[in-house]
């Protein structure tokens, strides 16, 4: 009886420090945003392909920027998927990561976890260095590969207000996505 | 009795720890309905809530952020969130065209689902449905975030 209520208790212990969120704000510098479901999380990982650590589809230099990349990180095996780099116009990490595609590398950011959404594992990334290294990197490269990817995306204003792309969807559906017709309806009545 | 205790103890620890140690990696087929979405603000709360985030009403910020290369999720009507790392041929999950054409779209997507940490991510092999986007939050929340629609020259 003694002995079944030892294992149940390990069970129950293990399975909640399975579960329970680690802390990895221990050595972070990074800024806060002020976010919610915001932690500090400082710690060393591999930059990886998630198609290819999932699929096995396994494009040279993880693919050269085309994909998302993530973070295995090494205490624990656990995948963490970046989300954002540290500038604030709608800007991803990936370009961030791609310079150090199966490397070993540290970071520096703010984990987005909410169970409410269940949101784990999710990471803003702020500055990235290899492991040994002292000088970091700042994740703000974003808007600079924009800028060499878009030479006659020339004028004032932010990179999404010029972007071909956007422009485009834009003018054909409009800001809302559904159509001039309804869009253009819908911003008179907005801002009457 | 220790001994017993000790090694009953390692294999629960082992047991609960299997999981994300030795993590199959082996997809499932499924079909979802969801629609395609910003993470980051759809996470993070940068612009309110979740309901603010989604839709007609953040259809152009969910342009940039496809644009600007964060993650595209495929929102299911249970609250569940799938990561699309490929639709079709195109794995340019990165900010690529085919993610930025299903902004705010609701869309029906057979694939694999791929379970990690917490996360789902899908890999789409087609997609069965485009319905277009169907929450008309615009009317609500108005554009969100509000400097999305730049306000008409008088």
């Amino acid at each position: 009886m003694k002995n079944l209520f030892l294992i149940g208790l390990c069970i129950a212990t293990a399975s909640a420090s399975s579960m329970l969120a680690q802390d990895f704000s221990a050595g972070s510098t990074a800024k806060s945003w002020n976010l919610y479901p915001e932690k500090k999380a400082f710690f060393k990982a591999k930059v990886v392909d998630p198609l290819c650590t999932l699929t096995g589809s396994c494009p040279d230099n993880c693919s050269s920027g085309k994909r998302q990349l993530a973070l295995l990180r090494l205490s624990d095996n656990v995948m963490v998927l970046p989300l954002k780099n540290s500038q604030a116009a709608f800007t991803g990490a990936a370009n961030e990561l791609q310079p150090f595609c199966g490397k070993d590398v540290e970071v520096d950011g703010l984990l987005i976890e909410d169970p409410e959404l269940f949101a784990r594992n999710l990471y803003q990334l702020q500055k990235i260095r290899i492991i040994g290294d002292t000088k970091w990197t700042k994740a703000n490269r974003w808007t600079k590969d924009w800028r060499a990817a878009n030479p006659d995306a020339k004028g004032k204003g932010a990179w999404f207000r010029r972007d071909p792309r956007v422009k485009a969807a834009i003018a054909k559906d409009g800001y809302t996505g559904l159509g001039l017709e309804t869009d253009e309806a819908f911003i008179k009545e907005w801002f009457e | 009795m220790f001994k017993t205790s000790i090694l009953s103890c390692a294999t629960a620890a082992l047991a609960a720890f299997a999981g994300p140690l030795f993590a199959s990696e082996n997809g499932e087929r499924i079909t979802i309905t969801g629609e395609a979405i910003d993470t980051w603000c759809y996470y993070s709360g940068v612009m309110g809530g979740p309901d603010a985030v989604v839709g007609a009403a953040h259809h152009t910020c969910a342009l940039w952020c496809s644009a600007g290369g964060i993650p595209v999720g495929l929102l299911a009507d249970d609250g569940t969130v799938y990561m699309v790392l490929k639709i079709e041929d195109d794995d340019h999950s990165n900010g690529g065209d085919t993610q930025m054409t299903i902004a705010s779209h609701v869309i029906t997507a057979d694939g694999m689902l791929y379970k990690r940490d917490g996360i789902n991510y899908l890999v789409v092999s087609k997609i069965i449905a485009d319905l277009g986007i169907t929450n008309l939050n615009h009317e609500d929340y108005g554009p969100v975030p509000s400097f999305a629609i730049p306000a008409p020259k008088p």
